[in-house]
């Protein structure tokens, strides 16, 4: 199992689901962990080059919806003479088993990794 | 090309040891449909771009580059980006979840090693895993450099996950490019 993640490489979307971006960018899908403990789901994703200002997170149901922008290169002057991170955007998508409440969603961006702590409501607590 | 060691010849009468020039075509044909000879072209072929990316950094770039494309992508190996103008050299890389005081850069004359440690966040009273895509564990990661840099110019910025790393070339590198007038006959 591990040796099929570590060939993951990084995979570009191949039909964003909502809408057409108008500017022909890449979309890349952010590698992600994901965990819980008794009262809270964790998901963690690499986004290098992401800062809090340019991520945006949108919950709608159960469909958790996460769109990182990163800033193009402007420094013209600079020529590429090897790359092996073009430059992208990010999107991943993940549909949430259960209820979150959604008002206690909190995210933090640190180094690049994005961190989505969702609290599980009340109503699936009990349950 | 010395003609003793042409095993294709060893038991033919016609081409004696005492080979004269007049045959050069027949062997020019021997090279290219004998696996002796493609095994040895391939051969030299590797310790060219071996020996010219280890020691003559400064012939250009496209082969110096070459043994880095070559590098196993595990889940931990940082990607790397490139870029350069005359006097500078920028290397960029992916390292998200490191924090700047866990990332080593070191430079030894034409090599640049980027090495660290990623060590996992460890949530108390975990009670299930649903995904484990990213990796943890330490990496490094060496970089042969196209031209000489100068030792102590080297500068590194951690941001967003992005390191960068900016060199500055040496004056012998910068002019160690000249461009070739091509003139009308």
């Amino acid at each position: 199992m591990t040796s099929a993640i570590a060939e993951r490489k990084k995979e570009e979307v191949a039909t964003p689901q909502t809408g057409e971006p108008i500017r022909n960018r890449r979309v890349f899908v952010p590698l992600a962990d994901i965990y819980e403990t008794k009262d809270r789901l964790f998901i963690l994703a690499d986004m290098p080059g992401v800062d809090e200002q340019s991520i945006d997170i949108t919950l709608e149901k159960n469909v958790l919806t996460i769109n990182g922008f990163t800033a193009p290169n402007t420094e013209n002057e600079l020529k590429l003479v090897h790359c092996e991170c073009p430059e992208g955007n990010y999107r991943r998508v993940f549909a949430l088993s259960e209820e979150v409440d959604r008002d206690g969603i909190e995210a933090t961006v640190k180094n690049g990794v994005l961190k989505l702590i969702l609290p599980k409501s009340q109503k699936s607590m009990t349950r | 090309m010395d003609f003793k060691l042409l095993p294709s010849k060893w038991l033919s009468k016609k081409n004696s040891l005492s080979a004269s020039r007049d045959n050069s075509s027949e062997l020019n044909e021997h090279k290219e449909e004998h696996p002796v000879y493609s095994l040895q072209s391939e051969m030299n072929r590797l310790f060219d771009d071996f020996f010219r990316a280890t020691e003559m950094p400064m012939l250009g770039r496209s082969f110096a580059l070459s043994p880095f494309t070559a590098f196993e992508q595990n889940g931990l190996t940082p990607r790397i980006d490139v870029r350069e103008t005359d006097k500078e050299l920028r290397i960029s890389a992916e390292l998200p979840g490191l924090n700047e005081s866990e990332i080593d850069v070191s430079l030894s004359r034409d090599m640049l090693t980027i090495s660290g440690e990623k060590k996992q966040e460890s949530e108390q009273n975990v009670k299930g895993w649903y995904r484990m895509e990213r990796s943890y564990g330490s990496f490094t990661r060496s970089v042969s450099l196209p031209c000489e840099v100068e030792q102590d110019s080297c500068s590194a910025v951690f941001k967003n996950g992005v390191l960068t790393v900016s060199l500055t070339k040496t004056p012998q590198a910068q002019t160690s490019t000249k461009s070739i007038t091509i003139k009308k006959e």
